[in-house]
């Protein structure tokens, strides 16, 4: 298993470092280099123009720009935004993750319980008016044009049943007075969101070394998570930042109801297929001849087998859900990575832009590789082989 | 030899059209598309029977026929969805962008499927290092997300409707379709008739040509149909977020009224005939091409069908 | 009265080319504590009968017409709710392939567990206990119930298998080709650990087989089958004696006797008819050796021949 996880790793780094250097050549190595904008100004000389090549490091032969930048990516230094000068690529980014990923692991959470839901239920079913229908239906939602879809939801929710705000992520006059940055509050909320449902894993299976009667393990399991969220919702509520992020809530509706109806579809039809493959198996027969329950061998049985490859997929999900992010993030004008990127390119700061690819580059990579590794650990069979080295 | 190629490949054909009417989504995408070509094709008839060019060119017209009123203006009789920011027609544009859309989707998808069963067969049929190379390139491509990807060489050079398609063949040409393709290439590679094939002498190319790629072309032109979804909705995107440079398309009727200002708060309502129907247009083509594909899944794919 | 009775018992399957006469008035019985046979070749409806007993079948089947009385309770006409009780506790099975029946994702143990806490609700430290002496039963060590199935070989996993058929301590256990993936020692080895099993708890059993070696050492009776129907029914050592059904006759002749005469090989020509259309009359009528007119136009009916004998031929021999 260690002998696996470190080989993925190696191949990791070296598909960043192709990666990396790909970024590179389309912003910089390209014919055109960044002070071209400034030609065409009057009001900037020539020598001007020559003295900024200089400093950016634009008259140096390609290599060793490209040399220069990798020296400066692996110590950290993504450079200085042109837009936002003087502040520095980096301290752009780490302000801005929070707000991309917390805005979408919600959603990738959300429609992939509802996806898991629905795909288990309708393929038990085999067929019928709810098959077809949420079939369709999802489909439908899946290859809908993202904006247009975004825009109606807008209209319907925000202005029509005014029920959400038309935009932003914050509403200016709730933090005008507030003690702490929106960042603040986005990484702590980052933060409940993923150690809550980490301790309740810990909690679960801690219990189930230590108590061995599944009855009452049952009862405790509820109790523990009972526990965690009823803490978690006191500390907030103690820490007076609970309105705070109460109106971060309100301002991802919108956008949670947009990346659910076109997100649910891909895994419920994917949780579907697989069930559909694993209900012909041999050992869900032998479950009905034990004389369980429909529901006990649907959910179980199939569902927990078919699961694999749903949750590979989820994690693939999330690096997916960075292509999204630069769609969505426009379109509600959420001030996130993907935004950030776009806003970058168009207006050519490059730092920037580089910096954010390379961001989203690793994280993808990251969610590439926590996605095997889950396999391994979900599959008894497979981490068995690969720990044996077969 | 070939007559009876053509009779066994058209009663198949029947066969197989059986059970893709039988399928749930086929049919509903055929629809659909044919629906929206003629609406393309019939773009011509349209500025002819509506005279004059001055007024109704998708790009270059202005309604001189709804002055003194201002653009953009809601739906009338001589203009019946409204004209846009520049005072031309809609619907006009819309038929006009159709068409350029299905140019785009079904040149980028079919030389992109080309692309992939090529590399594909010959992954499959050589092996070896050659199969390695193909197979992790296919990673490293399908590893980038493709609108990122876009938006980033926007910046790089001017992207054209044109470069568009090929750039789009090219990604879609060697990324995740080539390794389904590949496997579909083996199924055939190991079958004995290959290996008697070459011991009676054929060539590597005629075999790859003749017996490997006419068993991969079904899967082939199932996953073109989901590229050509994959090509409208980027060009799309990619207007709508203003990198591409091209001078009509659905995604850029969006684009317009967009930077204008004319999709905030209220007025999302108000002039709902500027982002509406090219958007749904875009949807309901790309639905289409998507469900014609999941049709020739059923049939390409009996494991899913139903008993 | 005895433990289970099937008497006239047909289904068949519906599929796209029409319906499948699986099964077609089959009658035998099983006494308690008795082991019987059912041979035939593939796709005879042997197996089909097992999962009819247990009301196992697939959407597109449908029982038609007749009765299995468990114990006196006609199962036919139990509804899905109903039937679950008897299922496992009262009657188990054993399925083709053990290998599948394991699912992958749980540990032996585990799925064992769930089987004797659904019918008999135990504390676990119980069932455990319990689940070990199943396991020395079937000649496994306890302490691979924690293991997951794709840890066992072959020959454990059909050993676990059998320990979960006899969990809840059933009147019955239907074992469908308990043996045929194993090599010969270990099929050896678990036939006799079943016969041993068998009369030790004083169970009913029911073999499936199309090898007529296994099923001649473990059974007490045989019931043979042919394309649907039950042809012949008597104890093994009639059956092999002095068979009387030219089914079974050629069957017989396939097995080579030892130390008895020798015997000329019966060379049947032909394949098992398609189930959708039978042929008319005696379904065995067009390979048959003794053929005449009336076979090919009425069924025979199944009717006692000699004392607990049952044969379905118009032309038996003597």
């Amino acid at each position: 298993m260690l002998r696996y996880s470190l080989k993925r790793f190696i191949q990791m780094a070296v598909v960043l470092v192709i990666y990396a250097t790909l970024v590179w050549f389309i912003f910089y190595a390209m014919p055109g280099d960044v002070t071209m904008k400034f030609i065409g100004n009057p009001k900037i000389k020539p020598e001007a123009i020559q003295k900024m090549r200089v400093q950016f490091g634009l008259d140096k032969p390609v290599y060793i720009q490209y040399a220069l930048f990798m020296k400066s990516l692996f110590t950290g230094n993504l450079g200085i935004s042109f837009n936002h000068y003087p502040r520095t690529v980096w301290s752009i980014i780490a302000e801005r993750w929070p707000r991309t990923v917390t805005l979408f692991l919600t959603a990738i959470v959300l429609y992939y319980a509802v996806g898991f839901y629905l795909g288990k239920v309708i393929a038990w079913r085999r067929g019928g008016v709810a098959d077809y229908t949420a079939t369709v239906g999802g489909i439908m939602l899946w290859t809908v044009f993202t904006p247009w879809w975004c825009l109606l939801l807008i209209w319907f929710f925000a202005f029509k049943l005014d029920w959400f705000p038309l935009g932003q992520f914050v509403t200016p006059k709730v933090w005008m007075l507030a003690p702490v940055g929106s960042n603040f509050v986005f990484t702590r909320m980052l933060a409940t969101g993923l150690f809550g449902p980490l301790a309740i894993l810990v909690g679960w299976w801690g219990l189930r070394k230590v108590v061995h009667d599944s009855r009452t393990r049952k009862w405790l399991n509820w109790g523990v998570t009972a526990g965690i969220l009823a803490i978690s919702l006191l500390v907030w509520a103690n820490s007076g930042l609970g309105k705070y992020a109460l109106d971060i809530l309100w301002h991802m509706g919108v956008p949670l109801i947009a990346l659910l109806t076109i997100g649910f579809a891909g895994s419920m039809l994917l949780m579907r297929d697989s069930m559909l493959e694993t209900i012909n198996e041999d050992y869900i027969l032998t479950a009905r001849a034990k004389g369980l329950p429909e529901r006990v061998i649907r959910d179980h049985h199939a569902a927990r087998t078919a699961l694999l490859p749903v949750a590979t997929s989820f994690v693939l999900a999330i690096a997916f859900a960075l292509n999204g992010a630069v769609i969505i993030e426009s379109v509600f004008s959420w001030p996130g990575i993907g935004r950030t990127l776009v806003n970058a390119v168009a207006t050519q700061d490059y730092p920037l832009a580089v910096g954010a690819y390379t961001f989203l580059g690793l994280f993808a990579l990251i969610a590439h590789f926590a996605a095997d590794i889950l396999y391994a650990v979900l599959d008894p069979r497979i981490s068995y082989k690969r720990g044996e080295g077969a | 030899m070939w007559k009876v190629r053509v009779k066994l490949t058209a009663k198949s054909l029947r066969a197989n059209w059986g059970m893709f009417a039988h399928s749930k989504l086929g049919p509903i995408g055929l629809f659909l598309i044919v629906f929206f070509l003629l609406f393309g094709l019939v773009h011509p008839l349209y500025l002819v029977y509506r005279g004059s060019d001055k007024i109704y060119d998708p790009v270059v017209g202005f309604a001189y026929d709804l002055l003194p009123e201002g653009n953009p203006h809601p739906p009338t009789l001589s203009h019946p969805l409204g004209t846009d920011i520049l005072g031309r027609d809609i619907l006009g544009q819309l038929m006009h962008s159709t068409a350029k859309a299905f140019m785009l989707g079904l040149i980028a998808a079919g030389f992109g499927v080309l692309i992939s069963t090529l590399v594909g067969s010959i992954a499959a049929y050589f092996g070896g290092f050659i199969d390695s190379v193909f197979m992790r390139l296919a990673d490293v491509v399908m590893l980038f997300p493709l609108i990122a990807f876009l938006v980033a060489l926007s910046a790089a050079i001017e992207i054209t409707l044109f470069k568009l398609a090929i750039i789009l063949a090219i990604l879609m040409g060697f990324g995740g379709t080539t390794i389904i393709l590949k496997s579909q290439a083996l199924t055939v590679k190991v079958k004995p008739f290959i290996e008697a094939a070459r011991v009676s002498g054929g060539g590597h190319f005629r075999i790859i040509l003749s017996h490997i790629i006419p068993n991969v072309l079904p899967l082939s032109f199932l996953y073109m149909m989901f590229g050509v979804t994959t090509a409208i909705f980027s060009e799309a995107i990619l207007s709508y977020l203003g990198f591409l440079n091209v001078r009509m398309s659905l995604g850029i009727m969006i684009y317009t009224a967009n930077d204008s200002g004319y999709l905030i708060g209220s007025r999302l309502g108000t002039y709902w005939y500027l982002w509406l129907p090219p958007g749904l247009i875009i949807s309901l083509l790309c639905a289409g091409f998507y469900f014609v594909g999941r049709g020739l899944d059923e049939v390409v794919n009996p494991r899913l069908r139903e008993r | 009265m005895a433990l289970l009775e099937v008497s006239n018992l047909t289904m068949h399957y519906t599929t796209r080319v029409g319906d499948v006469m699986a099964v077609d008035s089959v009658d035998f019985t099983l006494e308690r504590g008795r082991a019987l046979g059912l041979v035939g070749e593939s796709g005879c409806g042997k197996t089909s009968i097992a999962m009819t007993i247990l009301k196992l079948l697939p959407e597109n089947a449908r029982i038609l017409g007749g009765q299995i009385r468990f114990d006196g309770v006609d199962l036919v006409p139990l509804s899905e709710d109903q039937m679950r009780k008897y299922r496992w506790d009262h009657i188990s099975m054993v399925f083709q392939a053990a290998m599948n029946s394991l699912n992958p994702v749980y540990t032996v143990g585990d799925q064992i567990l769930e089987a004797i806490q659904h019918h008999m609700p135990m504390k676990e430290r119980a069932v455990r206990k319990r689940i070990a002496e199943l396991f020395n039963l079937v000649g496994l060590d306890p302490a691979v119930m924690d293991q997951y199935p794709h840890e066992y070989s072959g020959g454990m996993k059909q050993r676990a298998v059998i320990a979960m058929a006899l969990s809840c301590d059933p009147s019955i256990i239907i074992a469908d080709e308990p043996t045929t993936a194993l090599d010969v020692i270990v099929q050896d080895r678990i036939l006799k650990q079943i016969d041993k099993i068998r009369e030790e708890l004083n169970m009913g059993m029911i073999y499936i087989s199309h090898d007529i070696a296994v099923i001649a050492e473990v059974s007490d009776r045989i019931g043979v089958m042919y394309a649907g129907k039950m042809v012949e029914f008597a104890d093994t050592h009639t059956i092999f004696k002095s068979p009387v059904h030219p089914y079974t006759y050629a069957l017989m002749s396939t097995f080579p006797s030892v130390k008895g005469d020798k015997r000329e090989l019966v060379e049947l020509s032909g394949e098992p008819p398609n189930l959708i259309e039978p042929p008319l009359g005696c379904r065995f009528h067009p390979r048959c050796p003794r053929v005449t007119a009336v076979c090919q136009e009425q069924e025979p009916v199944f009717t006692e021949v000699a004392n607990e004998h049952f044969c379905a031929c118009w032309n038996q021999r003597s």
